[in-house]
């Protein structure tokens, strides 16, 4: 190995910590650690919840009014109008890749946080 | 008729090395390493040896052909796997013959080189696939390891072609 070899493989490690250095900070910068919910109706959005409080929202949907409740930084659809009451019968959720969708109401409720249900997969690659 | 026959000789060389770097190719993934998406790469081996006996162009065929070849027989041929072997080849083939004529690096610093540039060009192309630029915080890992590793396969080159060709400065 001679002199240029060492100058390579020197400027490799040194941009592979750079590169390392700078996808942390932009990481850690845009995960706020602050958790919210966000709701949509028909893909717009229509309400963002902080999860810190405990209270209940009512926004309207295709069929009727959806109150959605927050207790201890969980959420659920709490009531609502629909055929089979999906969404209300899934209960409390407090995972970002677990969403509740209410179709007949055409209302999605997303979690935007940084803890992730570990038994579920984050990422669909189609 | 000496031509004719160096011409063959050269042929049959060439041949032999493109069957020994599809078959180091095929047989890589089957050796446990640790750490994921990270190989020895010990094809590049038969590549920065093909550089130094015959040159550029035929570097350039025995890397694209292995890649062609090998996922044809693997059953992979136009799939993912197919195009970030083929995207790294291209991309640490292209730069190892840039430095290699504009740097005074030797076998051993165009094997890292081109053990670096082959992951970035395996990156690039995952990002554009899966339409994702996160991907990118998987390459100063595949650095690291490329160091090690280009610095292994580069020292077996070495030591290949030194009993190859003895007494040529390489």
């Amino acid at each position: 190995m001679n002199r240029s070899d060492k100058i390579f493989i020197a400027f490799v490690l040194v941009c592979a910590l750079v590169l390392y250095g700078t996808m942390q900070w932009f990481v850690s910068s845009s995960t706020t650690g602050k958790t919210e919910a966000v709701v949509t109706y028909k893909d717009k959005e229509v309400l963002r919840i902080d999860m810190t409080k405990n209270t209940s929202y009512t926004v309207t949907g295709t069929l009727g009014d959806v109150i959605i409740e927050v207790k201890d930084a969980q959420i659920r659809v709490e009531k609502e109008t629909s055929p089979y009451h999906l969404c209300s019968v899934q209960g409390w959720v407090k995972y970002a890749n677990v969403p509740i969708v209410c179709l007949p109401n055409h209302i999605v409720i997303l979690i935007h946080s940084v803890s992730v249900d570990p038994n579920q997969e984050d990422t669909t690659v189609k | 008729m000496k031509s004719t026959r160096s011409k063959t000789r050269r042929l049959s060389l060439l041949t032999m090395l493109l069957a020994m770097s599809i078959l180091l190719h095929m047989m890589e993934p089957s050796l446990p390493i640790p750490i994921p998406g990270v190989k020895l790469g010990l094809a590049n081996i038969i590549g920065l040896i093909t550089l130094y006996l015959f040159g550029i162009e035929e570097m350039f065929t025995v890397n694209i052909m292995r890649v062609l070849i090998a996922s044809l027989l693997r059953g992979i041929i136009f799939g993912t796997g197919f195009w970030l072997s083929l995207s790294g080849v291209l991309l640490s083939s292209t730069m190892v013959i840039i430095l290699r004529r504009y740097t005074k690096m030797s076998i051993i610093g165009l094997s890292v080189a081109s053990a670096t540039f082959h992951c970035l060009g395996q990156i690039a192309i995952i990002c554009y696939l899966n339409s994702t630029w996160l991907m990118i915080y998987w390459l100063p890992i595949m650095w690291v390891t490329a160091v090690p590793t280009g610095i292994l396969t580069g020292t077996l080159a070495f030591q290949v072609l030194k009993r190859l060709t003895k007494g040529v400065a390489l």
